[in-house]
């Protein structure tokens, strides 16, 4: 700003520029200048969210779930990542670019012991594209497992009786 | 597909199609089929493609809703008398790295733990299973940087996971998780 203004002094004294100019040439950047430190002394705190990263499931047998969500959701066992109490499963677009995972675990005693929260996680809803009812209701009956269902939208209980949604962009979006 | 059959059928009595086209629709219809069918086998009959929303209950959902509002910058839609919906995007965007027009942006639905009980969900088992922390993807995470701005928003309890990401506790003593894409269903073992 300093150099900008040393500047204009210089036209102005050069006699390139008028009183007048060189007067709305420095109120105008004063404006601007001051327009950028309000801008920046509002800039929006916080982080930006791109989506959800994984979801940490703890049940009775890390296995079964993996499994179950395997074969039933359809998420991807990732190679490498199951060491006989917890599993990677994958899905949406691939790992490092976006892609979501449900961690299976088996329960175990905390290393670190944390107080009970408040709050709790009581269902996931998964979105299923070119969504069908007969064969979203065929895959769930095939698996033996209880479910209720409307077009566009099923619940079901998995292996350990968490409930788990399943839903097209219809059904569940958050503009509904 | 015997719908379909019927319909070729019925255009070729009614001479709206040839033999030949007649044969070809048909024999494309039926290796289609078996394909489709071949490969259902294969595969799980499934495939989930995102997560559509993550339904937290707590105490206050207000309080929580501003919160992640707050966090994570996202806008509050949707407001009734026991939720509050807060999307991870503006309404017509696509999620993020995904194409496909019928994934919508995942959400959050912030609700009271005291709501009046769904009568759909009435009855259900008790789970075995708990979703014990949710971790978020940010962008562009510095983890030093995301230190220091949580704890300048007065966010508690934040400290180091693992080699890429950060923990820490929302209003109601719920673990939350943040890392950048570097976090991932390969990296995180």
């Amino acid at each position: 700003m300093e150099r900008f203004i040393a500047d204009l002094v210089k036209n102005y004294e050069s006699g390139r520029m008028d009183r007048r100019e060189f007067c709305q040439t420095v109120a105008l950047a004063a404006t601007v200048y001051a327009a950028g430190d309000a801008a920046k002394a509002q800039a929006p705190r916080g982080l930006k969210m791109i989506g959800i990263n994984h979801i940490s499931y703890t049940c009775p047998d890390y296995a079964k779930a993996r499994d179950w969500y395997a074969s039933v959701l359809g998420m991807d066992k990732t190679p490498g990542t199951d060491n006989g109490q917890r599993a990677n499963l994958a899905f949406g677009p691939e790992p490092g670019k976006g892609g979501s995972f449900v961690v299976a675990r088996t329960a175990r005693p905390p290393a670190n012991p944390r107080p009970p929260a408040q709050a709790v996680v009581d269902h996931v809803c998964y979105t299923i594209p070119n969504w069908e009812d007969g064969r979203v209701n065929a895959g769930l009956k095939a698996t033996g497992r209880p479910f209720t269902s409307r077009s566009g939208n099923v619940n079901v209980l998995d292996p350990f009786n968490y409930p788990v949604q399943l839903a097209n962009s219809e059904e569940e979006n958050p503009w509904k | 597909m015997e719908g379909f059959i019927a319909t070729k059928l019925d255009e070729f009595d009614r001479g709206k199609i040839s033999r030949r086209h007649l044969i070809e629709s048909l024999t494309l219809a039926a290796t289609t089929a078996y394909a489709t069918g071949g490969a259902k086998a294969e595969g799980p009959a499934l495939k989930v493609a995102l997560v559509n929303h993550i339904s937290y209950s707590c105490p206050n959902f207000r309080q929580a809703g501003d919160w992640y509002s707050k966090v994570f910058n996202l806008d509050q839609v949707g407001l009734k008398e026991t939720e509050v919906t807060l999307p991870f995007g503006k309404m017509g965007e696509l999620p993020y790295n995904v194409t496909a027009k019928d994934v919508p942006v995942t959400f959050i639905i912030a609700r009271s733990i005291n709501r009046p009980q769904n009568p759909n969900t009435a009855g259900r088992p008790k789970p075995e299973a708990v979703i014990d922390h949710i971790g978020f993807t940010v962008a562009d995470f510095d983890r030093e940087h995301a230190k220091a701005e949580l704890i300048a928003m007065g966010v508690k309890n934040v400290r180091d996971g693992g080699l890429y990401s950060l923990h820490m506790d929302d209003p109601f003593g719920y673990d939350v998780q943040i890392s950048g894409l570097a976090n991932n269903a390969l990296t995180d073992k």
